[in-house]
């Protein structure tokens, strides 16, 4: 067998398909008499960087700990490219994570510490001294290699942890909230840079996490759970701009939740204005009780009244630097937005319509 | 530094060697005074001879309670190092029946004084019939050394992140080389040092071994202690000096190996960062 390079972990010699295709079907996990993972489904595609978000106790590290086999499933399916690995053990797994605490072996050296895969797979010792230094310089620790983890910063200790999962060229890559440790600016910058690498090789990725700036910026897909259950799978962008349920759109960011009634064909009927929005799902019956969800910073705040749209007061306006916070009363509650700040800034009092485009609100049975 | 700054550290400097003086004085008068030669233990000594150490090795009931206390010393380090690894590993891993009465019962074990334990022994072996022999007498110092080993190891796992040996097992490592690569690492100083203790105990103890032992069978301690009620020779404190030798050569020898200091807890975190 000859050195793989990192960088084409994607497709290693002799298999024609990528790997890392990652399948739940129906995953539960019973603790403490609890459900605390309810028949959860997902599949990721082959170098997919997907986050499991959502609060403490929502079940995602449960989810983790399952695929990575530290539990076991109390029903349901996993698979990593069509292999049922339900009930395999986690070290005939092929599974590199990555810990909040690192999780570094403190009496090894960082070299040690990532060399321990590849001296449990019993690759020679040569070989392996040249895969360690190559992982070392691609998470920029060339030259700790002789340090303990105890004489590393936070940062560079995760960059170790993370260079011991890489090297073994995992299936996944399981990363169970590995920012959370770290100060502000460290964290922003080693996630840019951890998102940066998984795409430069390819090994499909999956986050814990409960910061949701963080799932936004890092992932290709995110899985929002609550409660055991996936609330909504989506891409960013989708779980941002239209979430599925009140839960997503109040975890993630702020957002105008507006009743109303459905009116058929994607609009509907709130405080007696016809109102736009894109149905997340099946679009619900006419006359349906409905709930849309609009981020303030799709709002757009018009003068006077459009016909379309709602109509109302300004209320408040405060200029926040990036953006212009505007309050508007209206006969449906209070709408914020959260406008440009080189945009026009209405002032309190004047009669304004919020509006904005269908497709950047969602529009879910309440 | 400012004056005040500087007093302190004087003072203190004062207080240590104080302490430290106070500690070793005992020691030093018994060292000194074996090489009297009179034939009654003074201090300071009279004239310098060894006379009374091979007079110590011309007795070899000395010897043979040497190698009783040596043997069962031994005995009682190692099986408080494995019963005290898997004492620790039980009731810090696993919930089971009685695992709370256990761990209370391990913690105030060192609140029954020696002399109790001494008497209640001797009646349980009686009761037992179990007659006295080193085997007995490792039972006994058992019961004294390996509720301080399981503590040690349960200290060691406290500070051991569970997270380490779940990655361990993420990158190919079955439970034992787990176990292994990790787990043991983390107690290493804890065993080192349960082991430590253990032997130290045991060798020293007089107490429960007094209530344990025969005439056949005396330990190093008794034997001395006997010894002492019938001649007040420097032989006594000949072996005194040959004990405090011993346990100089130990603590040298681990330092040498593993590192006094690590076995009580101090860590090498001043080695500095980045």
């Amino acid at each position: 067998m000859t050195s793989t390079p990192l960088t084409s972990a994607k497709t290693p010699p002799g298999t024609d398909a990528p790997r890392g295709r990652l399948r739940l079907d129906g995953v539960r996990k019973i603790l403490g008499g609890k459900e605390v993972v309810s028949a959860v489904d997902l599949e990721t595609e082959p170098g997919e960087f997907l986050t499991l978000l959502g609060p403490s106790g929502c079940g995602k590290t449960t989810t983790l700990n399952m695929i990575a086999g530290h539990l076991t499933a109390d029903g349901g399916l996993i698979e990593v490219d069509g292999r049922d690995i339900t009930t395999v053990a986690p070290h005939r797994r092929s599974m590199g994570m990555v810990f909040q605490s690192y999780a570094l072996f403190p009496h090894m050296t960082v070299a040690e510490n990532v060399a321990f895969g590849l001296r449990m797979r019993k690759v020679a010792a040569t070989r392996r001294g040249k895969q360690v230094a190559e992982v070392l310089e691609l998470v920029g620790l060339d030259g700790m290699s002789e340090r303990h983890p105890r004489q590393l910063s936070g940062g560079q200790q995760q960059r170790a942890a993370l260079a011991r999962a890489l090297v073994i060229q995992p299936d996944l890559l399981l990363l169970d909230e590995p920012f959370s440790n770290l100060d502000a600016q460290l964290r922003v910058r080693l996630r840019d840079e951890v998102s940066a690498l998984q795409r430069r090789i390819g090994t499909t990725a999956i986050l814990v996490t409960h910061d949701q700036e963080e799932a936004l910026a890092v992932s290709d897909r995110i899985a929002v759970m609550a409660d055991g259950v996936i609330h909504q799978l989506d891409r960013p962008q989708e779980v941002y701009l239209r979430p599925a349920t009140d839960f997503v759109a109040q975890f993630i960011g702020e957002v105008n939740a507006l009743d109303g009634t459905a009116a058929g064909g994607g609009t509907c009927e709130v405080a007696g204005r016809k109102v736009s929005a894109t149905p997340v799902g099946q679009a619900p019956a006419e006359g349906a009780a409905v709930r849309v969800y609009v981020r303030p910073e799709v709002v757009r705040v018009g003068s006077g009244d459009q016909g379309e749209g709602l109509h109302g007061t300004v209320r408040d306006t405060r200029f926040l630097g990036s953006r212009i916070r505007c309050v508007v009363s209206t006969p449906a509650g209070e709408v914020t937005a959260a406008l440009p700040f080189d945009a026009r800034v209405p002032a309190a009092g004047e009669e304004v319509t919020c509006s904005w485009r269908p497709s950047d609100a969602s529009l879910a049975a309440r | 530094m400012s004056r005040t700054g500087r007093l302190t550290r004087v003072l203190g400097g004062v207080f240590a060697a104080l302490v430290g003086a106070f500690l070793i004085a005992p020691v030093a008068v018994t060292v000194a005074s074996s090489l009297t030669e009179t034939s009654y233990v003074t201090f300071p000594p009279q004239g310098i001879t060894l006379r009374w150490y091979a007079e110590v090795l011309r007795k070899p009931e000395f010897l043979s309670s040497f190698a009783v206390s040596a043997g069962v010393a031994v005995a009682a380090a190692a099986i408080s190092a494995v019963v005290g690894l898997a004492g620790g590993l039980a009731i810090h891993r696993y919930r089971f029946p009685g695992r709370a009465a256990l761990e209370t019962v391990l913690s105030s074990a060192f609140a029954v004084p020696t002399i109790v334990l001494g008497i209640g022994l001797l009646q349980w072996f009686a009761q037992m019939g179990l007659a006295s022999s080193p085997f007995t007498l490792l039972l006994a110092h058992l019961v004294l050394t390996v509720p301080y080993a399981v503590r040690l190891v349960l200290a060691g796992l406290a500070g051991l992140d569970r997270s380490a040996e779940k990655a361990a097992a993420g990158l190919g490592a079955p439970p034992f080389l787990v176990f292994w690569h990790v787990t043991l690492p983390a107690v290493r100083g804890a065993l080192i040092g349960g082991a430590f203790f253990a032997f130290i105990t045991s060798f020293d103890d007089l107490t429960v071994a007094l209530f344990v032992v025969t005439t056949d069978l005396q330990t190093l301690p008794v034997r001395i202690f006997n010894y002492m009620q019938y001649d007040y020779d420097p032989t006594v404190t000949a072996i005194g000096t040959l004990m405090v030798l011993f346990a100089l050569v130990a603590v040298v020898v681990i330092e040498r190996f593993v590192g006094v200091a690590k076995l009580f807890g101090a860590d090498e975190e001043h080695k500095g960062k980045e």
